[in-house]
């Protein structure tokens, strides 16, 4: 298993302010931002991600826009940075989101950049982005995946075309000569990631041969593994477990009690980052019919789902509720190790944790312990567990 | 009675009520509403011809259709298709819009134009809003800018069948699809009002905030001859909130 550490660089001096306001994205004034306290904490933030390279962890960044939850408005920008800062750690972008990108062939040039500084560290996350993500990018969200796999199809074929200029007279982006300089380090492209919570999202990385991401409910993750897994079979295709990504938050210390202590802390984040106004949660498009008629007779609320299916009230969880979702893995190395190894042994086995290491709430000190800790005493275990297999797949294979 | 017709290809439900002259209604945002009491006010002294838009429904929306220059077309393919002369063209809000883009084209079917709290141009700065923005907002905040009297306008969802609710969902879905950006207009739209040709009027609620009668005014600036009239009491859907009143100002003007 390989695992990422990722931090959405939370702005949290702002979350109470969030909360009384009933919504910490989208509406949130940026008057709530204190620049000079930003600018310490990101500054922060990138040491963090640094501490990775030498603990022997790799590196994912995601972003999001208008939110006190996540200061990274953009991924290249921040990997380029901790490209530079490290030296092993793979990079992982999850990602763009293509849907919301106005320019898939910026996205594209961006992307197989990044790869060439990195010395081919980049793994490139294609994503839907979040429906909150909507209003700030004021992208359609009808008709949003048909866009999406126009994006899609189009950076595929921009960072694997070498024989000069191609035209693109597409639904949604017309080009008439794309001819990205530098081309990719790792040919034809850098490994592909989608995310998703659904099984129809399973269905359709399956088909694509892409790796799948999901996060904080186990029982959200094991359907969807599934149905990956099913897919690829009818195609004539084996799915093994570097195909399958889980986010978890990770707290782990010398004793339990300094683990959960972390685990609390960083679970804030799951607390609040769910809080938006209500109208940015669900635009019309966005979910599908059928989700929607779910939603509508009363179902469907609330992502973080514990074993058996149920809605867990994000607010207000302790960190063993949970514990009790697969949303939290925390404790001793050992007590870690169980608990990842519990679930991959439950979901049929995946490749990549994506390691929730800094909710806003951990200090500096207790974030670097806590990557430290990890890199440690679990990483080598989780290395032993689904070990990578030796060649890399890429999109075009 | 509703019935399917295919015009351009697209297979399209249309209500037909009452007799007598034609009179082409193009639905609001909410939907045609077949239940509710507008179109028997209308059919009482018109051939009332209710499509409802692709998408909404059990209207089909195929992948080819995006835009309301696409309604445009395909409302004037229908009303050759049905052969209609001397018609009265009636929209209400978003189908205030189709309206004016099928009128700017051509109006030759028809001899009238009542356009009902139309969105569909842009008036004011590039920095102020000249239509509510109606998704970024709660549902009670909506009701309470559209109607003069928010309780009239509460859906009441028990009973819906899962059909009925898809039809909702997928009305929603539509109207994003062609409204959601340039947020419910067309910036090429104002420019050509000047070809509307046939005596227009504009209806308007004097409660209406989600486009008020202010910008009602803009409208009756750039189409020629184009007057305004205020309904008191009543919010954006005056088809809707004062069926009785919005019935007469239209037979009315089409006599």
């Amino acid at each position: 298993m390989r695992v990422w550490y990722f931090s959405e660089m939370a702005y949290h001096p702002a979350w109470d302010e969030g909360l009384k306001r009933g919504s910490l994205r989208v509406v949130l004034p940026n008057s709530e931002v204190d620049p000079h306290v930003a600018h310490k904490l990101l500054n922060r933030y990138f040491d963090e991600f640094a501490a990775c390279d030498e603990a022997g962890i790799d590196i994912m960044v995601n972003e999001h826009h208008s939110t006190a939850t996540c200061m990274t408005v953009s991924v290249p920008m921040a990997l380029s940075i901790i490209a530079r800062e490290t030296k092993t750690s793979r990079l992982l972008s999850l990602g763009n989101p293509i849907a919301n990108r106005p320019d898939p062939v910026r996205v594209a040039e961006e992307m197989a950049w990044l790869d060439v500084l990195s010395g081919g560290r980049l793994e490139m996350g294609l994503v839907k982005g979040a429906p909150y993500e909507i209003h700030p990018a004021n992208t359609n969200p009808a008709r949003l995946m048909r866009r999406y796999w126009e994006a899609h199809d189009l950076i595929i074929k921009a960072m694997s075309t070498t024989t000069g200029p191609f035209n693109w007279e597409g639904e949604y982006f017309q080009y008439r000569n794309v001819n990205i300089w530098p081309r990719p380090l790792q040919q034809p492209t850098p490994p592909v990631w989608m995310t998703g919570l659904s099984v129809e999202s399973g269905i359709m990385a399956a088909e694509k041969g892409h790796v799948i991401g999901t996060l904080l409910s186990g029982s959200v993750a094991g359907p969807m593994f599934d149905a990956y897994r099913k897919r690829a079979k009818e195609l004539g295709r084996t799915a093994g477990p570097d195909r399958f990504a889980y986010a978890a938050c990770v707290g782990v210390g010398a004793t339990r009690a300094e683990g959960l202590r972390r685990a609390d802390l960083i679970a804030d984040y799951v607390r609040t980052a769910p809080v938006v106004a209500e109208p940015f949660t669900n635009p019309p498009g966005y979910n599908s019919v059928n989700a929607n008629v779910g939603m509508l007779k009363g179902g469907g609320k609330g992502f973080v789902r514990d074993r058996n299916g149920n809605p867990v009230e994000h607010r207000t969880a302790t960190v063993q509720q949970f514990m009790d979702a697969d949303t939290v893995f925390a404790g001793t190395p050992d007590d870690v190790y169980d608990q990842i190894k519990s679930l991959n042994d439950r979901v049929g086995g995946f490749g990549h944790l994506l390691f929730f290491g800094q909710g806003g709430h951990l200090d500096h000190k207790d974030t670097l312990e806590n990557i430290r800790l990890f890199g440690k005493e679990v990483m080598p275990r989780l290395r032993e567990l689904n070990p990578e297999p030796t060649a890399r797949r890429t999109a075009a294979e | 009675m509703a019935g399917m017709m295919t015009v351009a290809g697209v297979d399209l439900e249309v209500e037909e009520r009452g007799v007598g002259r034609p009179l082409l209604f193009l639905h609001a945002g909410e939907g045609l509403g077949v239940e509710r009491p507008w179109l028997d006010r209308l059919a009482a002294r018109f051939r009332v011809i209710a499509p409802s838009h692709p998408g909404f429904g059990r209207s089909a929306l195929p992948d080819w259709i995006g835009t309301t220059d696409d309604l445009a077309y395909l409302y004037l393919d229908l009303v050759a298709k049905l052969g209609l002369k001397d018609a009265v063209l009636v929209g209400a809000s978003f189908g205030g819009w189709i309206a004016a883009e099928m009128a700017v084209r051509n109006t030759a079917a028809f001899s009238k134009v009542v356009l009902a709290a139309p969105l569909g141009i842009k008036v004011g700065p590039r920095d102020v809003r000249d239509i509510a923005d109606m998704h970024s907002m709660t549902r009670e905040a909506y009701l309470d800018l559209a109607w003069a009297d928010p309780s009239k306008g509460h859906l009441d969802l028990t009973g819906y069948s899962d059909a009925d609710l898809q039809a909702l969902v997928r009305g929603r879905e539509a109207l994003t699809l062609y409204g959601w950006k340039p947020y419910m207009h067309n910036p090429r739209l104002k420019p050509w009002l000047h070809r509307i040709d046939k005596p227009t009027l504009l209806l308007w609620g004097n409660r209406d905030r989600i486009v008020t009668p202010a910008y009602g005014e803009a409208w009756v600036r750039e189409i020629p001859g184009a007057r305004i009239e205020v309904i008191p009491q009543c919010g954006h859907y005056p088809a809707w909130e004062q069926p009785d009143a919005f019935a007469a100002k239209i037979a009315a003007f089409a006599a």
